[in-house]
């Protein structure tokens, strides 16, 4: 596999204050990447910066064709995409495909297939100026894959759709993430867990964490058994008192699956019944990876 | 080269449903028709006004075509300036607000096509404007007016007005595209008017001044330009509308990191 684009010490300042800070990472082909922060951790800046928008102040992006305008191998739909609303959405389509460089021979055609993939066939000939937010979203999505990019460049996706609506976009990204390399931002980390090779932690624009979903989780407990008690006294007598290295957290004891079985678990447990609520097996979510990484220093 | 054409499309299809197209002629279109008719019927709208004592007399001057021409030229100059300027200040700036230009700015997109497509079309509906304006304001004046400048000497005047017309639009469409809407029209205005100041303080030896254009073009209504410096102020002229394309398209180009993401 080759590199789709490397990043190398990206780093961005507004009047001296750095937004993106030495940042580094590489997207290999047909991969899916997520790029994961709070608000204000400079995700949008460094989407921009990489779709060739902002300059940055230092660090190279370099992608793997080398020849030609890189943004002719860039699909970029930022989180609340706009349009001319005076256009409908054909035209639109076929105006930012003509711009992106696609011949004009069957342009339209390739237009209507896209408005179809992403579910806006009925809606090809309104203007934009009517559209809802998720049909803007739909049609973002269609101008951003329109000139079938090797990369996509997405910022909030699905953030501001529906759960319907979040889950269709996600079906069609996992469908473009088979002949393109992604990388998109969020902070619905469901929709990481679901779709993603690689993860970039982002905190106050900085790389805090990156690696493999699988190795992160490994990383920060991997699988393992829960146990939830009713008040956090509970929960400290029995990390105190049981034979296997236990993690606390507030009510909940989290015990590594290779330090015992479940059965001696459940044994355990029912041995100190008193203040247990639930127990079960467990894989350490990202919502609780995302807590430690960037959430509270 | 394609890409000048689709955002020349694009523009065309704007003025269009933006209903452009419409208002800006329509400007120039009433002011046209008002000049020559309001000086025609001027005894007329002062007497049904009235309020005029008895026996007040009115030594109106007799105006001849040529003087209603150069009268609404006169608005031209401050009205349409001002018409044009908000016409197109937005030009690009506004969509780099909206974020709407965004989309096209992630596109290998040449910045010399992109400004270049929105001066010729703004170009083209103000130029075309001032003249129906000027057409109107002759199909009243041949009706009421004994007394009009030959075709040949208005076609000459229109000519050199429409240079400074061209000098207009294009200073306001650069200014949009490096700087913030308010400001561009401020920039714009503000150069404007205070070159035409500028002019009437000290320009009387500078013959070769853009803003000497008016008063050049309006002299062929009245028997042709004294002075030769009309070829020099075309020259200027053109010279800065070129230089102000080129800066209009580096200024698109650097100026699209400030697009709304």
């Amino acid at each position: 596999m080759t590199a789709v684009l490397e990043v190398l010490n990206l780093t961005k300042r507004f009047n001296g204050k750095a937004a993106v800070e030495n940042l580094s990472f590489t997207l290999a082909g047909q991969t899916a990447t997520a790029l994961i922060g709070p608000n204000g951790s400079g995700k949008t800046t460094t989407m921009s910066m990489l779709a060739g928008l902002l300059r940055q102040t230092a660090g190279t992006v370099s992608f793997g064709k080398a020849e030609g305008d890189p943004r002719a191998n860039i699909g970029f739909l930022p989180q609340y995409p706009s349009f001319f609303p005076w256009m409908n959405a054909l035209e639109y389509l076929e105006m930012a495909a003509g711009l992106s460089g696609l011949p004009a021979r069957g342009l339209r055609l390739e237009c209507e297939k896209a408005l179809g993939f992403v579910g806006l066939s009925g809606s090809a000939g309104k203007r934009v100026g009517g559209f809802s937010g998720g049909m803007k979203q739909r049609l973002g999505l269609a101008q951003a894959i329109i000139h079938r990019p090797s990369l996509l460049l997405l910022d909030e996706p699905v953030s501001a759709l529906d759960p319907a609506g979040r889950r269709e976009v996600m079906d069609m990204l996992k469908e473009l993430g088979e002949r393109s390399t992604i990388l998109y931002s969020t902070h619905i980390l469901n929709d990481a867990e679901e779709m993603t090779d690689q993860l970039l932690f982002l905190r106050e624009g900085k790389l805090v964490e990156q690696g493999a979903l699988e190795d992160i989780r490994e990383k920060y407990g991997g699988d393992g058994y829960r146990l939830e008690f009713t008040d956090r006294g509970s929960a400290q007598r029995f990390a105190a008192s049981c034979p296997w290295p236990a993690a606390i957290e507030g009510t909940v004891v989290r015990v590594g699956a290779s330090a015992a079985s479940l059965e001696s678990v459940l044994g355990f447990a029912a041995g100190h019944a008193d203040g247990v609520r639930t127990v079960g097996r467990d894989t350490v979510r990202l919502e609780e990876i995302f807590m430690k990484v960037v959430g509270r220093p | 080269m394609r890409q000048f054409w689709i955002f020349l499309k694009r523009e065309w299809m704007e003025q269009v449903r933006g209903f452009k197209l419409i208002w800006v002629p329509l400007v120039f279109i009433f002011f046209g028709a008002l000049e020559p008719l309001t000086y025609h019927f001027m005894p007329q709208i002062l007497e049904s006004v009235g309020n005029l004592p008895d026996g007040a007399e009115f030594n109106l001057p007799d105006m001849t075509g040529g003087d209603i021409l150069m009268s609404l030229t006169g608005q031209y100059q401050m009205i349409g300036t001002l018409v044009l300027v908000l016409a197109f200040m937005a030009a690009l700036s506004g969509e780099r607000k909206s974020g709407a230009g965004t989309l096209l700015y992630v596109r290998p997109i040449s910045y010399a096509a992109y400004f270049t497509s929105k001066w010729l079309s703004a170009s083209l509906l103000g130029t075309l404007s001032v003249w129906l304006g000027y057409g109107m304001a002759m199909t009243y004046v041949i009706q009421l007016y004994d007394r009009y400048p030959d075709a040949g000497s208005i076609m000459r005047f229109l000519a050199v007005y429409s240079i400074w017309i061209l000098l207009v639009i294009t200073l306001t469409v650069a200014a949009s595209a490096a700087l913030p809407t308010g400001g561009a029209a401020g920039a714009a205005l503000g150069i404007l008017f205070i070159g035409q100041i500028v002019q009437g303080m000290f320009g009387s030896h500078w013959t070769w001044s853009p803003w000497k254009l008016p008063e050049y073009g309006m002299a062929f209504l009245d028997g042709g330009p004294e002075t030769g410096g009309l070829t020099g102020a075309v020259a200027v002229s053109a010279v800065l509308i070129f230089l102000l394309v080129v800066f209009g398209s580096v200024a698109a180009r650097r100026n699209a990191s400030r697009a709304k993401v």
